[in-house]
């Protein structure tokens, strides 16, 4: 998936202030686009109790002990491979997914992992997992976000 | 003079059944793809705009409306909403006909003494939007024919009632005869050299012409399409004699075990055809067509009608039995319920039947097959089919689309 779009209604109207160039209208519906490809990469998470903008993984390689990448596999969480940065489960608001051009619905959003950067910067990552039948027919992508609540 | 008959309609409702349950997505461009993700099986009117049809591969949909939002097909949670309506149809009329998830015909009468049906068609309307959150159209008109035609150009959220032939007529004259469910492309090339190209002219048209051109069916229409009921609405008739699933077994079948594998399979999705028209099925015959050697086939019976799996593999078992050849190579296979009852007193609600613990069990299954992609949960007996079920290189799985085959 390479971004995700949440009603404009959703979120706090500073941070749709604040992110006024992200925002699209579809149908009759303003929404707010978190994309990868936007500078910088942003996405929302719910992380101790409110609702937050935070870096969307390490595209620009700032950090360099953390890998270049937004996502990283729900496997890799669970072996254990980011204990040593003290990474937190967080969730991920979303209406709307786009994966290879396809726009999907999903109930409540994605599962994300937040982590410090060493200069303290709060940053998440995608938490994927290998795309279901379903997914992969519609999307062509052999990956897939790890979905709230939902498989489809 | 005879009552009227009301045709009513969910607009979109697939699309309209997930806005029910996901408000954001009123007024956006929205696609229901089937269990496979391949294909758009239902769209709105907002998609429906930007060339996207009933069937068109995701892949093309997605460039022809980039922001359109795609949802996975929830056959059961329209069935939920199905019921509801139905219920509530129930309540304005006890003559009520289920012709199929979203299309009702039933008895139109005027709620109050002295209401103009047109007000009726539209008080109707109004309460199923309030009381389900659907939009439906409502056709009333002399005939079955007529008030469904009405309403298929009346849509979406319509409510009409034509009442006279003047009225007919002068709609009658601006509808292609196409409009007509079951005359399609070869049935109006049929007609056409006889100047009948609207549904006027096809009314107006001479009733043993229309008999030799369309037989007995088309002359039913014929007569319904001038104001005489042919068709009356029958609460416990099942819309149609037969369903059926099946097809092509995607090469040649030696093995019996890979023979039954698709037999299950098949019954399976017949199974959600008969949801879909909320029948069951008395009869299983399981045909089979062999290499150059035709086609032989076996039918088995139950006691009491069912749209249950396990009731309907045993039969399956039987009459797949009856039809196998030994030594035979298979290349086709149709499932097919041949009596197909409404049940008396068929329920308003899902859950309600008769054997609580088997039931549960069919339910959760259906459940997770839903949840889980369709194929998830079964018999171990399909395993014999890994090219069509695990093997990701053979994406050759049958698309939702009714009435299509699409790959
Ligand atoms: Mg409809």
């Amino acid at each position: 998936m390479r971004a995700i779009a949440l009603p404009t209604s959703e979120l706090p109207d500073e941070v749709v202030k604040e992110l006024h160039a992200r925002v699209y209208t579809r149908g009759d519906q303003k929404e707010v686009r978190f994309d990868w490809r936007a500078v910088p990469a942003l996405l929302p998470v719910w992380w101790n109790g409110r609702l937050q903008i935070v870096r969307w993984g390490n595209r620009d390689r700032a950090e360099r002990k953390l890998p270049p990448t937004g996502w990283t596999w729900k496997a890799t969480v669970e072996k254990g491979r980011w204990v040593g940065i003290e990474p937190e489960p967080v969730e991920i608001p979303a209406n709307y997914v786009l994966a290879n051009g396809v726009w999907f619905r999903v109930r409540e959003g994605l599962r994300g992992l937040m982590v410090r950067t060493p200069s303290g910067v709060p940053a998440v990552f995608v938490v994927c997992e290998p795309a279901t039948r379903y997914y992969r027919v519609m999307t062509r992508a052999e990956w897939m976000p790890v979905l709230i609540k939902e498989i489809i | 003079m005879a009552g009227f008959i009301a045709h009513l309609d969910a607009d979109a409702f697939y699309v309209s059944a997930e806005r029910v349950r996901h408000a954001d997505l009123a007024n956006k461009p929205v696609g229901v793809l089937g269990n496979n993700g391949a294909c758009v099986i239902a769209k709105s009117y907002e998609m429906k705009a930007k060339g996207v049809k009933t069937g068109t591969p995701i892949w093309d949909a997605a460039k022809m409306c980039p922001e359109g939002v795609y949802v996975k097909r929830d056959f059961y949670w329209y069935e939920v909403l199905s019921r509801k309506m139905l219920g509530i149809v129930g309540t304005f009329s006890p003559k009520l006909e289920y012709y199929s998830i979203d299309e009702f015909f039933f008895h139109a009468e005027p709620l109050r003494h002295g209401q103009q049906l047109a007000t009726t068609a539209t008080t109707i309307r109004d309460h199923i939007l309030e009381a389900t959150g659907l939009p439906v159209t409502i056709g009333i008109a002399r005939t079955r024919t007529l008030a469904k035609l009405f309403s298929d150009t009346g849509k979406p959220f319509g409510a009409v009632a034509v009442l006279t032939r003047d009225h007919e007529r002068e709609l009658l004259a601006k509808m292609p005869v196409t409009e007509i469910s079951g005359i399609g492309g070869k049935r109006a090339d049929r007609l056409a050299p006889y100047g009948i190209r609207t549904c006027l002219d096809l009314a107006d048209a001479d009733g043993r012409l229309v008999k030799r051109l369309l037989t007995k069916t088309g002359h039913e229409i014929w007569m319904e399409l001038n104001g005489e009921p042919v068709m009356p609405i029958r609460p416990e008739r099942p819309p149609h004699q037969v369903l059926g699933r099946g097809g092509s077994l995607m090469g040649n079948v030696e093995d019996p075990k890979v023979l039954w594998a698709w037999c299950v399979r098949h019954v399976e999705r017949l199974i959600e055809e008969l949801r879909y028209h909320n029948v069951r099925t008395t009869t299983l015959a399981v045909e089979v067509g062999w290499k150059d050697q035709g086609w032989t086939g076996g039918t088995s019976n139950s006691p009491t009608p069912t749209d249950r799996i396990d009731e309907l593999l045993d039969l399956a078992r039987a009459s797949l039995r009856r039809a196998y050849v030994t030594g035979r190579t298979a290349t086709h296979m149709q499932v097919k319920a041949t009596e197909l009852r409404r049940g008396k007193g068929f329920q308003l609600s899902l859950f309600d039947k008769p054997d609580p613990k088997k039931d549960k069990l069919a339910t959760v299954k259906a459940a997770i097959n839903e949840k889980y992609g369709r194929f998830k949960v079964r018999t171990a007996t399909t395993l014999y089919l890994p090219a069509v079920y695990r093997d990701p290189a053979n994406e050759y799985d049958i698309c939702d689309v009714r009435g299509k085959v699409c790959f």
